[in-house]
């Protein structure tokens, strides 16, 4: 068979392979970015009780290779009594391996702000809370735009362990069809295609927000 | 439900030979992939604009497509181009591939980092090419690489799980091989974990003495 009469038989399953990645990308972008960003507050600025068990947490989670906690969320926990369906167990998984190494990333952020402005903001008589939404986290947004969207790249990439856990994402149904039909090239360089359309997208989409929040914040260009 | 790690007792052996392939196949690439990445970095900073231009852009296919992508490329590519291996060398050159990228990034920045009217004064002062780059610039180079260096050494490390997709006989998939007929993947998986995060260990101490002497050579300067 031609390459052609290949693309045209397996395109769909392809096809429903890229949107299971999609939205596999989309879930866990969605859970991982508030966790983070309360691991973040907590572990910066919140009681040492609850922040340095978070430290040893997130430490030991990034110690461990992604795909052993894939395997652990969706082997181990029937041991438990929980069984969770393929997708389901992918998006827990990557959702905590990605807030893991995000926190890291917002807290970099936060850090990043003087601490003199936490004395500032208290002697002018603002609550903690108050101090964080209205003075800190403004100004640690525009410095996250860059590591966030490097770490959405990431964490895109990090869906295709999924295909390990019998998830029929991009990359399983790559494969699937270069096992079945031995041709090693066609399908996977069309996945590869559809990783780094993602991935551009994320580019431009950082490029955008970044142009916008140097103007909305009177930035000075770079 | 309740844990038993006694059975720990019965499957430790083949954990332990998992353990020695994820030692060797870090190794083995970690050994593979500097020289690679120090080719990148230099072929990034390359006079012809061509060559610059191809580097990139290989650069961003790279480290832009999953590295289990890349893997599967070199488990069923590498056979038709004529080169059938066994998994552990298929894994090999698919993970010092992208590697080589990563760390060609990180020395691209290294090299950066080193003003560069040092290649001049030495041309200046009649040094070679080569000279100029081992005796003045990589000595320069290497404090300030160290660290991310290896901070990608423990990428590697955690990155050779994936070859248990090629079944590679490494320490993920020895897990896997062992729970699935004892149906104890809890304890075995949390066994595995454990060895990984000592490994790891391991390369965060040296990261530490790394930056300590990294901070002394840029105090030093």
């Amino acid at each position: 068979m031609s390459y052609h009469d290949l693309f045209i038989q397996y395109y769909p399953s392809l096809l429903q392979g890229l949107w299971t990645t999609l939205l596999l990308s989309a879930v866990t972008l969605l859970i991982a970015t508030p966790l983070a960003l309360a691991i973040a507050l907590i572990r910066e600025t919140g009681s040492r009780w609850v922040a340095i068990p978070l430290a040893i947490l997130v430490n030991a989670i990034r110690l461990l290779p992604a795909l052993l906690v894939l395997f652990f969320v969706f082997y181990a926990t029937p041991q438990l009594g929980y069984r969770l369906q393929p997708l389901t167990a992918a998006m827990i998984g990557l959702s905590i391996m990605g807030a893991a190494y995000m926190s890291e990333d917002f807290r970099g952020c936060i850090a990043a702000i003087d601490s003199g402005q936490y004395k500032a903001a208290k002697a002018l008589g603002l609550s903690h809370l108050h101090t964080l939404r209205r003075i800190i986290l403004p100004q640690a947004f525009p410095l996250a735009i860059p590591p966030y969207m490097t770490r959405a790249i990431i964490m895109v990439k990090a869906t295709s362990l999924a295909s390990m856990v019998a998830v029929a994402d991009l990359t399983a149904a790559a494969s699937r069809a270069t096992s079945i039909t031995y041709e090693p090239f066609l399908f996977l360089v069309f996945a590869g295609l559809g990783y780094l359309l993602i991935s551009g997208f994320l580019a431009l989409l950082q490029s955008w927000a970044e142009a916008k929040i140097a103007r909305a914040y009177r930035l000075a260009p770079r | 439900m309740t844990l038993d790690f006694s059975i720990l007792g019965t499957v430790w052996p083949a954990l332990l030979r998992g353990t020695t392939v994820t030692i060797s196949l870090t190794s083995i690439v970690l050994l593979c992939a500097t020289p690679g990445g120090i080719a990148v970095a230099l072929l990034r900073s390359a006079p012809s604009p061509t060559v610059r231009t191809i580097v990139r852009a290989a650069s961003w296919i790279f480290r832009g497509v999953p590295p289990l992508l890349l893997l599967f490329l070199a488990f069923f590519g590498l056979p038709v181009v004529g080169l059938t291996l066994p998994p552990m060398p298929s894994a090999v050159i698919a993970m010092t591939a992208y590697m080589s990228f990563y760390f060609g990034e990180v020395f691209h920045s290294g090299l950066q980092s080193v003003a560069h009217g040092q290649w001049q004064a030495c041309k200046a002062l009649g040094l070679s090419p080569a000279r100029t780059l081992f005796r003045i610039i990589l000595p320069q180079t290497i404090p300030a690489a160290l660290p991310p260096y290896i901070s990608h050494a423990t990428e590697i490390l955690k990155g050779t799980a994936l070859a248990a997709a090629v079944a590679v006989p490494e320490l993920t998939n020895a897990a896997k091989q062992v729970f699935v007929v004892t149906y104890r993947p809890f304890e075995i998986l949390l066994a595995a974990g454990a060895i990984y995060a000592v490994l790891d260990a391991g390369l965060l101490i040296l990261q530490l003495y790394g930056e300590r002497w990294a901070a002394r050579r840029r105090a030093a300067r």
